[in-house]
């Protein structure tokens, strides 16, 4: 009897020690982040501004000695802005560098593409730069966190600041016609019209349309108040641009969407991007003692200012940390049960992420582009801007 | 009465004279292409690129603080340089072997793929935008034009009229058609044909390059600028006859009219296609385009 | 009577090369398959997803490849926009897993009916060009549907289609799931080399000889009285077959389609395969396959700029090597088996 009582003890000695040296051996190597980003390509200037706030956030939280005890690794793969090669790219990243999470994705098409993979991974991977609502709404996804702010949340600060200026205004809108030109202006029009603003005209030009000069007339025969435009990148530059040269914009509050004018294309619109006021989460300016340490470690580690998308991918290597400190491990199940309704600080201040759509909550911004920097000039509070939640997938 | 005439003042006139600002520009790249297959009978598929370089070496003069006047002039040379040396180098290599049409083709296609990811690599992905030399607008019978776009139509019908002149009333002009017409018979009549060759292409892609310097303050330059005119150059190209210098200017103009009309009546995402359209239209009805090939009419 | 003779000796000559031709061919698609399968192995040893995924995606783009070469190699037609049908037969397979009923048979045979009419429609329009004309048509038309389907909300624009299924390939006495990475590679081996054997053999026959006389010397076709605008409709519409079957199990393997598919990058792609392995061989476009996707994700991992190298590496093989590599090794292994054995 003593003798099975031995055995079972040493059993269990022996189970409770195996168990514990496997945990160990799970948390002796580094905790791998994966970044499939586009580091080629038209968006590669975003790419880079997530890379920069990655790199950042890990040798800071390496510094501090790491997530329980056990370093970051960031693993990066270019994605080249096309969910093809995205796919391919985190499964390798998944399967081959065996990351533990995943993040980077930059358009919508990717990120929706990359849930997917991480669902087949069964492994969670966040999005710090697409704003397409459907990400966190009709195509939720159960392995899919966003941390920066949606479009929809973006139109709520921008609706609220133009109101106050004007009320009832006329607004013209002029988008690229694709999927996400297209709904940015169609929520953006609707939350406007239930503010009291009119709608006196709308126009799509093709995607990389060179010459905006063949709707001026239009615009000007609908003499608006407010113009509200979606373009992007290069579109943007020779859509301000040509309005400046062609004096279109006189008298007119130019509005949009937050990736309209980036610290990308904001060198080459140059003066003709003055007055332009936008919806966002950030503007390096943020007067706020967490931001200005940001804004100060970001320029001596990389020398460059920080944009929108630099501060959102910084802030997601610490939401990802609270996170696994919450859970106190990396296994998927926990981790997500953890961060949902997780509330952590970011340079932008406490952001908390929404258990039903993985949408993170946050304050924005009315942002104003004066001499090549974003003025704050007006301020919506997190709940007011987030929306109802409409992901009805879990 | 008045009807009509305000709708010509505020709605047709302006598009007719944007048309004609973006007609002409469009017309000195179709120029360079149809130059190019017309005398060496290759088709330049980096012809866009060559279009993205003149605009980035004009990116990088300005930004040493050349004047803008200065790059205007000092970038088709330096084009033409490049493209000598492209020709000698690369284009020669392929170009007598029996499977000519297609190797060029492919090699020019090669060049297109390097060239874009070499701008990249250079200047970054980010888009950059020299200030217009002239800025403000004028009035023209009541039509709002910014000057830059005045100065656009004015510098590009002398550049057009300037080529038209040293093709077919110089002596130059007459060895390039000649070694068009028939290569062994100029070559014997004494014409440095492989030079002649050479010269040509340097020409061409000078041209592209100007075009891409008078375009960069409106249009603005990035990588992938190259690929923005590229369609509409050879719809010009094909539509006008390839190799017709006069046809490139009639197909030029007429379609980017067609363009900036058609934006009135119908949504300007289909303008793309209608082009298209009306080049594959030419393809099967009238082939040889509207005029002959250069040597030929 | 010695004409008759001379006859029989010229085509016994011809038949005799066409067998060395052959031998060499296969002798090629052999070690094709052979170095798939030592791949096969290792990768399922070393419990492997993500390169039999990769070499997957590789043996589909080689089957595009392939298309491209019977217009270019045999046909003389080099198509610029052959994204169109690979694309097509994605996105038609894609819906018909997502909306239809998960089933490989029915995707694949929906693409095939719906990419013959596809392929005869954009034939009826291509056909009537000729050499680098044909090229720019086929350019022009997969830049116009590529707009179309990034602008169409329904197609699910430019986010593409999500969800697509993963399916089970039933063959009957066994079946293969889709999501087991060396069960689908193995499938698709069979898919692609299906086709090739269906595409060497076609070749073969009075058919394929009349795609080579077109391409040789079109005007004298009609005097042998064949008409060579259907020669070359028929083959046009077999290359858009032969892409879009191959599109067609691109969502069985990744989940997604999106407009991309349908850039110019993958016709390009396609045509750089098909230069590097060897134009006119069939074979070569498979190992072009393999040797474009196995540069890109080398030389990727070291450096972003890598189509700088393999513009370069495409330019050097069309000026040094235009036969590509099948193409060169082609004429040897037809003068080894040509060498009668007495």
């Amino acid at each position: 009897m003593k003798q099975l009582k031995l055995v079972a003890a040493l059993a269990v000695a022996f189970a409770a020690a195996s168990t514990t040296t496997a945990a160990l051996a799970q948390g002796a190597g580094p905790i791998k982040i994966g970044v499939v980003t586009p580091l080629t390509g038209t968006y590669a200037g975003i790419g880079q501004q997530v890379k920069w706030g990655i790199d950042l956030a890990i040798k800071e939280i390496n510094d501090k000695g790491g997530i329980l005890g056990r370093k970051l690794e960031a693993v990066y793969e270019d994605e080249e802005a096309n969910p093809n090669v995205a796919v391919q790219k985190a499964e390798k990243l998944f399967q081959v560098a065996k990351v533990d999470f995943l993040t980077g994705t930059v358009n919508s098409g990717s990120t929706l593409a990359v849930g997917q993979v991480a669902e087949r991974n069964q492994r969670l991977a966040a999005t710090t730069v697409s704003f397409s609502d459907a990400i966190t709404g009709d195509k939720c996804s159960p392995n899919m966190f966003r941390v920066n702010a949606k479009a929809g949340m973006q139109s709520a600060a921008l609706v609220e600041w133009m109101v106050k200026e004007k009320p009832s205004p006329s607004v013209f809108y002029l988008g690229p016609d694709y999927e996400m030109g297209r709904s940015t202006v169609a929520a953006f029009k609707s939350a406007a019209e239930k503010r009291g603003a009119k709608s006196v005209g709308e126009v799509f030009a093709p995607l990389d349309n060179k010459d905006y000069s063949p709707f001026f007339g239009q615009i000007r025969a609908a003499k608006p108040q407010v113009l509200y435009t979606s373009v992007a990148g290069n579109d943007t530059v020779r859509f301000m641009s040509q309005m400046a040269e062609f004096g279109v914009s006189k008298g007119i509050q130019v509005v949009g969407a937050a990736g309209t004018v980036t610290a990308q294309n904001m060198g080459a619109i140059g003066k003709a991007a003055d007055g332009y006021v936008t919806g966002a989460a950030y503007s390096p300016e943020l007067d706020s003692p967490a931001n200005k340490k940001f804004v100060a470690d970001f320029k001596a580690a990389w020398k460059a200012e920080p944009d929108l998308y630099g501060v959102d991918s910084y802030g997601v290597m610490y939401f990802y940390k609270a996170a696994v400190e919450k859970a106190g491990t990396v296994d998927t199940d926990k981790l997500r049960a953890a961060m949902r309704g997780l509330a952590w600080d970011t340079p932008q201040g406490r952001k908390t992420m929404r258990a039903g759509d993985h949408q993170a909550i946050q304050d924005m911004y009315a942002v104003k582009v004066t001499g090549g920097k974003f003025q704050i000039i007006a301020k919506v509070p997190g709940d007011a801007a987030v929306g109802p939640d409409t992901c009805t997938k879990f | 009465m008045t009807e009509i005439l305000e709708s010509l003042q505020f709605v047709y006139g302006p598009q007719v004279a944007n048309g004609l600002a973006i007609g002409v520009a469009v017309v000195l790249m179709a120029l360079g292409l149809t130059i190019i297959f017309g005398l060496l009978d290759v088709i330049n598929m980096s012809h866009g690129e060559f279009y993205a370089l003149g605009a980035y070496l004009a990116i990088t003069l300005v930004g040493k603080g050349l004047n803008f006047w200065i790059c205007l002039a000092l970038v088709p040379v330096l084009m033409a340089a490049i493209g000598y040396a492209a020709e000698r180098t690369l284009i020669q290599r392929v170009f007598h072997h029996k499977d000519r049409h297609v190797l060029t083709l492919l090699l020019t296609f090669g060049l297109a793929i390097i060239a874009e990811d070499a701008f990249k690599l250079a200047y970054g992905p980010n888009p950059f935008k020299p200030e217009a030399p002239i800025t403000g607008a004028s009035e023209i019978l009541g039509i709002m034009l910014p000057n830059y776009r005045l100065f656009l139509i004015v510098a590009g019908a002398a550049i057009i009229a300037t080529v038209w002149v040293v093709v077919y009333r110089t002596s130059l002009g007459a060895m390039v058609r000649a070694a068009a017409w028939d290569k062994h018979m100029a070559a014997s009549l004494g014409v440095p044909v492989n030079r002649v060759y050479a010269g040509t292409f340097a020409f061409g892609v000078a041209l592209a390059g100007l075009s891409g310097v008078l375009l960069a303050p409106i249009y603005s330059v990035f990588p992938t600028m190259g690929k923005d005119f590229i369609l509409l150059a050879f719809t010009v190209v094909i539509v006008g006859g390839m190799g017709s210098i006069k046809g490139a200017v009639i197909a030029g103009l007429v379609l980017t009219q067609i363009q900036s009309l058609s934006s009135l009546w119908i949504s300007p995402v289909w303008s793309d296609p209608l082009v298209f359209g009306i080049m594959v239209i030419f393809l099967m009805v009238r082939p040889q385009g509207l005029a002959g090939r250069l040597g030929h009419g | 009577m010695a004409e008759a003779a001379g006859r029989d000796a010229v085509r016994a000559a011809v038949a005799a090369g066409d067998r060395a031709d052959a031998r060499g061919q296969g002798v090629l698609a052999g070690a094709f398959v052979g170095l798939s399968l030592v791949f096969a192995a290792i990768a399922a040893a070393l419990g492997d997803t993500f390169f039999f995924r990769l070499a997957t995606e590789a043996l589909i783009l080689g089957g595009v490849a392939m298309a491209v070469d019977l217009l270019l190699g045999y046909t003389g037609l080099l198509s610029l926009g052959h994204a169109l049908f690979f694309g097509f037969g994605a996105y038609v397979s894609g819906l018909v897993l997502k909306h239809w009923s998960p089933s490989f048979w029915l995707a694949v045979g929906t693409t095939l009916g719906a990419s013959a009419l596809v392929g005869l429609l954009a034939g009826v329009i291509a056909i009537r060009a000729r050499g680098v004309y044909f090229a720019l048509i086929t350019f022009g038309l997969a830049q116009v549907v590529f707009k179309a389907v990034f602008n169409t909300r329904e197609l699910g624009g430019s986010d593409g289609i999500i969800g697509i299924p993963q399916i089970v390939v039933n063959f009957g006495v066994f079946s293969v799931p889709a999501n087991s990475a060396g069960g689908f590679f193995l499938v698709t081996l069979a898919f692609v080399m299906a086709l090739y054997a269906v595409l060497a053999w076609l070749m073969r026959t009075p058919f394929g000889r009349l795609l080579v006389a077109v391409r040789a010397n079109e005007p004298r076709v009609p005097f042998l009285g064949f008409s060579p605008w259907i020669v070359k409709l028929a083959a046009f519409v077999l290359a858009a077959i032969v892409a879009a079957l191959c599109g067609s199990l691109y969502p069985m393997l990744r989940g997604v389609v999106s407009p991309e598919l349908l850039m110019f990058q993958t016709s390009g792609n396609a045509v750089i395969m098909v230069i590097l392995g060897g134009v006119g061989t069939l074979v070569g476009p498979l190992y072009g396959a393999l040797i474009l996707t196995s540069l890109k994700s080398v030389i990727g991992t070291w450096t972003e700029h890598h189509l700088i190298l393999i513009g370069a590496l495409f330019m050097l093989s069309v000026i040094f090597l235009p036969k590509g590599l099948a193409g060169y090794a082609l004429p040897r292994l037809r003068a080894r088996f040509s060498r009668a054995p007495r």
